[in-house]
């Protein structure tokens, strides 16, 4: 199941709706991320950080939608986690936009370049894939059922803990 | 100090061992009192805890010590309860809760294969045990009818009497390595406490593949389940009760055990016969805690041998992807194995072993895989899709020998109850490592059978736990090297008694519980003959009253 209800569908989540006050995705994207996320570009954001969040979200999971509210959910954690979390999610997306980084290549990139913004790419992934906002002792679950891991196998497994089928539904071919 | 509490039969500890001995008992009309140093779970709960935890990986995390009764946690960091001595870390994990660790596991629940119990006369290694198997084979018998296990009879362990079920339906992705190894390793269904159809009031699996850290549905018999047969059988359960004493008189006769409550208030309960059930490490600890005047090294340990000839079941494994997909994840987690290498001549020189082969999910992996190997964008999912279909591991579940330098002390640390931590001194000796070696060639085949590809051997001398305690109260006929006779009687107190894992002289290649549960239920007919008893044709009557 994939989610379609696309960012700024349910922007009221975050701040009352005040359409003026909105801008598009497509503000935030040059030709070369456009490219990558055609379908962010007639997203609206409830704000510039915000819709940032989204687009380096989509850059990074690869997906052609994000669900509103569990982007609301994934941002807010990530924000509260780290203060500095909505200015380093602007400079990824710009270094991205102005660089033309493929997504495939821009852990590598961070890593070699010793950048300060190299853990911010895990840290957006782990939240979106696996529902899980810091780490260590500051660790904490945002999402289980809804996180991308569990949706992108969903036509084949259930989450663990969730019922496969009746008895012996197992036993056949994946399909 | 309270006001005292009696019983025919106190209990030290509310795992499956010691629960199960409790009902038995409790059954036979004796007064039975258990005490658990941890609190009362609920099911619910713990499946609640699983899916709002960060560390899925991790099956702990769902079962947070309490302050007054510790158990170890090593993520998101070692808590630091079980010390470490060396040189070898020995990790364990286990539950300090009314229903103990068996919260946890995957129901695994094997008997012995026979010359198990005659390495020394057999191979001339390890110990011999003071019963055959038997002896063991109705207690076992017992012990699986209680449990509800289902199995198949090509395991290499004989039997008198059918499984209580058929074997659970085999996954799709068991089947296909199944057809694949054949017949170069005849891969068999696990011998498993899980129900393969209605059993005792519970359902058939559902294929939750969380068996541990939790069946959320009861489809697989776990120490809590014990528990409730103990307390419908009359028993008495009192948790959050951390004993900490036991006390004998001088006769050395044991006259009470001593526990304090979480406000460290304290408490006496005196009884007729006492059972000590608190598991292969907590159970040593309390022997050597409870040391007097006249026993200055401890209870039950004239011999010297309380808390050594610590064994568990290390593993090394291998990890690839097949050439077809797989999907593990469906149905239950713990599905099928080779035993055709748990017995034979080379025992002499190497420790025998099973090859278990998991089927969970590998979503998780793969997907903490990728984000370690910074693969994003579009490639991120289909990477995942084709990662997780085709990923499968086997490792191997290898004996370790009883030696005495394994084992558990008193650490000079204490908790927060003021009881000392127990320590673990632990090393993996040759022979075990040799077989680690030859099993990778076991590994390399399989691989191969499968098509695999990306093979990652897990590093070379180092060794995965299996959280099988054994040893640590070994059982024999000498009372110079062994802490309890046949029938689990510590030599050294004629009432008291040792219901665990660690009564076992040698590790074998399963998983302990069920012979654990099957020691226990001998030692409980012991204690207190059963109406109508036993053994080999007691399992008729079972079947009856389990109904």
């Amino acid at each position: 199941m994939v989610p379609d209800k696309l960012d700024g569908v349910s922007a009221s989540h975050d701040h009352p709706a005040d359409p003026s006050r909105r801008r598009l995705l497509a503000g935030l994207l040059t030709a070369y991320t456009a490219s990558l996320i055609p379908w962010a570009l007639a997203q609206p954001a409830p704000h510039a950080d915000r819709g940032a969040f989204t687009a380096l979200s989509a850059l990074l999971v690869g997906r052609q939608a994000l669900d509103a509210a569990q982007a609301t959910r994934l941002y807010d954690a990530l924000a509260t986690a780290s203060p500095h979390f909505p200015a380093d999610v602007q400079a990824l997306l710009t270094l991205i936009n102005e660089r033309h980084i493929d997504p495939l290549q821009l852990q590598g990139v961070l890593d070699g370049e010793h950048s300060p913004l190299a853990p911010l790419p895990r840290s957006i992934m782990s939240a979106w894939t696996l529902g899980v906002v810091g780490s260590g002792e500051n660790a904490r679950c945002v999402a289980y059922e809804t996180a991308l891991d569990a949706v992108i196998v969903a036509d084949v497994l259930k989450p663990p803990t969730y019922a496969y089928g009746a008895y012996g539904s197992w036993t056949g071919k994946p399909s | 100090m309270s006001a005292e509490l009696s019983a025919d039969i106190v209990v030290i500890g509310a795992g499956i061992v010691g629960a199960l001995a409790a009902q038995r008992l409790a059954r036979q009309g004796a007064s039975v009192l258990i005490l658990e140093a941890g609190p009362r779970l609920e099911r619910a709960r713990v499946v609640a805890a699983f899916r709002n935890s960060p560390f899925k990986g991790n099956w702990m995390a769902p079962y947070p010590p309490s302050p007054w009764a510790p158990h170890p946690i090593y993520v998101p960091q070692d808590n630091g309860y079980l010390k470490q001595a060396g040189p070898y870390p020995y990790p364990a994990e286990y539950i300090r809760a009314v229903g103990g660790t068996t919260w946890h596991w995957a129901a695994q629940a094997w008997r012995l294969v026979p010359n198990d119990v005659r390495i020394k006369s057999l191979y001339g290694v390890g110990v011999d045990w003071p019963l055959s198997y038997e002896e063991l084979d109705p207690w076992y018998q017992e012990a699986e009818e209680l449990l509800g296990v289902a199995g198949a009879d090509n395991t290499g362990s004989p039997r008198q009497h059918p499984f209580p079920m058929a074997p659970v339906a085999e996954p799709w992705s068991m089947r296909r390595v199944r057809e694949r190894l054949a017949p170069a390793y005849p891969v068999v269904a696990n011998t498993v406490a899980r129900n393969s159809r209605g059993y005792d009031g519970r359902p058939a699996c559902v294929g939750n593949n969380s068996c541990q850290p939790i069946c959320p549905v009861n489809a697989q018999y776990l120490g809590i389940n014990a528990v409730e047969a103990a307390e419908a059988a009359g028993a008495k359960v009192i948790p959050n009760a951390v004993v900490y004493r036991i006390e004998h008189d001088v006769k050395g006769h044991i006259a009470a055990v001593h526990y304090y409550a979480p406000d460290k208030s304290e408490h006496r309960v005196t009884g007729t016969t006492f059972i000590l059930a608190a598991n292969g490490v907590e159970s040593p600890k309390l022997l050597l805690l409870s040391a007097s005047d006249t026993y200055p090294n401890g209870l039950a340990n004239r011999s010297g041998m309380v808390g050594r000839h610590l064994m568990d079941h290390p593993s090394t494994s291998l990890t690839f992807y097949a050439d077809e997909e797989l999907w593990l994840g469906r149905g239950p987690q713990s599905p099928s194995s080779i035993n055709t290498l748990r017995d034979g001549a080379f025992r002499s020189q190497h420790a025998p072993y099973r090859l278990d082969f998991t089927n969970i999910s590998q979503v998780l992996n793969v997907t903490n895989d990728l984000i370690k190997e910074g693969v994003y964008g579009a490639e991120f999912e289909k990477q995942l899709r084709w990662r997780a279909a085709r990923q499968i591991n086997v490792k191997n579940v290898l004996e370790v020998l009883p030696n005495p330098d394994n084992r558990i002390t008193l650490s000079a640390e204490k908790d927060a109850m003021g009881i000392p931590k127990p320590e673990a001194h632990y090393a993996i000796d040759d022979y075990t490592r040799r077989a680690a070696e030859v099993s990778k060639a076991d590994f390399a085949r399989i691989a191969e059978l499968m098509g695999g590809t990306g093979l990652r051997y897990s590093a070379d001398g180092q060794f995965a736990n299996n959280q099988h305690i054994t040893g640590t109260m070994s059982m024999g006929n000498d009372p110079a090297t062994s802490v309890v006779d046949a029938f689990g009687r510590t030599h050294d107190h004629e009432n008291l008694f040792v219901c665990s894992t660690g009564v076992m002289p040698t590790a074998a290649t399963m998983n302990s519980t069920l012979t654990g549960v099957a020691l226990a239920l001998r030692t409980a007919e012991h204690i207190l003959p059963a109406k109508n008893s036993h053994a080999a044709t007691a399992h008729v009557g079972h079947e009856t009253s389990l109904a």
